[in-house]
């Protein structure tokens, strides 16, 4: 069997979701032997490739990410909502109550630990669109793993069940877990 | 004592006797439904539709908890279309409110992240409403944020039917409905409340919580309030 690849990438999200990741420990071996690796925010920056399976933790909350995920989707076989922001918005989706105007100046302006008290004009900074949409409603979704994290568990069961051409199904080890 | 009549359920044959719910019925006998807003114990008002059945001869499901069995009923509590609403009635429970797992008092200890679980909800195929509603902090021990209500009026009922104190209501319809205190007014003004803790302790989410719990913390001691309300039907 010819080996697959994986690329994983954060969007709108903490990161939090590719530390359980590492959290399968010494099972990254068995992963390894069935796949590689080609594109990881952990790894390095280079653009997307093509991919068997992209893992995307995050949702989408600016033009980058949407141009993002667009790209993802385009370039990957099976795309991954990999875990709560991905799936519902979650922590990330929680300023969609708020204009985006008063996010920033919440972030920047009013920040305790913002000296100059402006919003820096600068490229690096995320042109954050109006609303945060969980990636499904941009794009179509292949599986989803929710949790915030999921746990390590739930990630291998899910990638070790895709590397061998399997459907995974959250339910044999116990359900979708949110939060 | 009533004679026993049969009713099919799942294609097995039960004894049955007037007066009994479904739902009753079915958790005697090992089918398992999932409920919401049905609290051992308190009257149930079929408020929260997860325990739908089919019954032959009706078009419409029908919530098991406020069904009455009748002689000669054929009862279905597992079929595809059953399910199917079920996973959509979670996944509007998700979506109608605010519901961010990560973040409430109640996450590990909630009886709607549960569902999810139980019905296989992975995602939420409907948009959020995306209403900012009030969170009440007025009391002195308790919090009410409505933005995790799922409207299942267990605090309404176990107020007025176990504590006798009435201080929980119900105002408006469809996505207006809220829980009010007394007249619609902060619960710290209340005349009625008692501060007994009964409706924090059946509140099946985060939307009731004492001041003393924080993210993931919450204590609900639900057994107790079965246990109170077991032991004076008992004594009555």
């Amino acid at each position: 069997m010819k080996k697959k690849t994986i690329g994983t990438v954060w969007l709108a999200g903490c990161s939090g979701c590719h530390m359980s990741l590492l959290d399968i420990d010494e099972r990254m071996l068995e992963v390894l032997k069935l796949a590689d690796i080609v594109k990881s925010p952990i790894v390095d920056g280079k653009e997307f490739p093509e991919v068997d399976i992209a893992l995307v933790e995050g949702a989408v909350g600016s033009e980058e990410h949407l141009d993002e995920i667009l790209h993802i989707r385009a370039k990957a076989k099976i795309v991954v909502s990999f875990g709560d922001c991905a799936v519902s918005g979650n922590v990330s989706s929680m300023r969609n109550y708020l204009k985006t105007q008063e996010v920033l100046a919440r972030s920047y302006e009013e920040a305790e630990s913002n000296d100059s008290k402006q919003i820096p004009n600068a490229a690096e900074i995320l042109s954050l669109s109006h609303r945060v949409h969980p990636l499904h409603e941009v794009v179509d979704i292949d599986y989803y793993i929710p949790g915030c994290p999921p746990s390590a568990d739930t990630i291998f069961y899910v990638l070790n069940e895709l590397l061998n051409d399997r459907v995974p199904d959250l339910a044999v080890i116990g359900g979708p877990k949110h939060g | 004592m009533k004679p026993p009549f049969p009713i099919e359920i799942d294609g097995k044959v039960i004894q049955v006797t007037e007066g009994q719910t479904v739902l009753e019925v079915c958790q005697a006998n090992g089918i398992d439904i999932p409920v919401m807003c049905h609290f051992e114990g308190l009257p149930d008002v079929g408020a929260c539709r997860l325990c739908l059945v089919e019954l032959k001869g009706v078009p419409k499901l029908l919530p098991a908890c406020t069904l009455r069995v009748a002689p000669n009923q054929v009862i279905n509590t597992q079929t595809e279309k059953i399910k199917k609403y079920r996973k959509m009635i979670v996944e509007a429970l998700f979506c109608e409110r605010d519901h961010v797992c990560a973040i409430c008092v109640a996450n590990g200890n909630c009886e709607l992240q549960d569902l999810a679980k139980k019905v296989g909800v992975d995602h939420m195929r409907f948009p959020d409403i995306l209403q900012p509603l009030e969170l009440d902090a007025s009391h002195p021990y308790f919090v009410i944020d409505h933005n995790r209500c799922i409207m299942c009026t267990r605090c309404v009922r176990v107020c007025a039917e176990v504590e006798g104190a009435h201080n929980f209501d119900i105002k408006n319809r469809s996505y207006k409905v809220r829980i009010i205190s007394d007249f619609n007014q902060p619960w710290g003004e209340s005349k009625t409340c008692t501060s007994c803790g009964k409706c924090v302790a059946v509140c099946p989410v985060g939307a009731l919580w004492s001041k003393s719990s924080y993210q993931g913390k919450i204590e609900k001691k639900k057994e107790a309030i079965c246990d109170l309300i077991r032991k004076r039907k008992v004594n009555v």
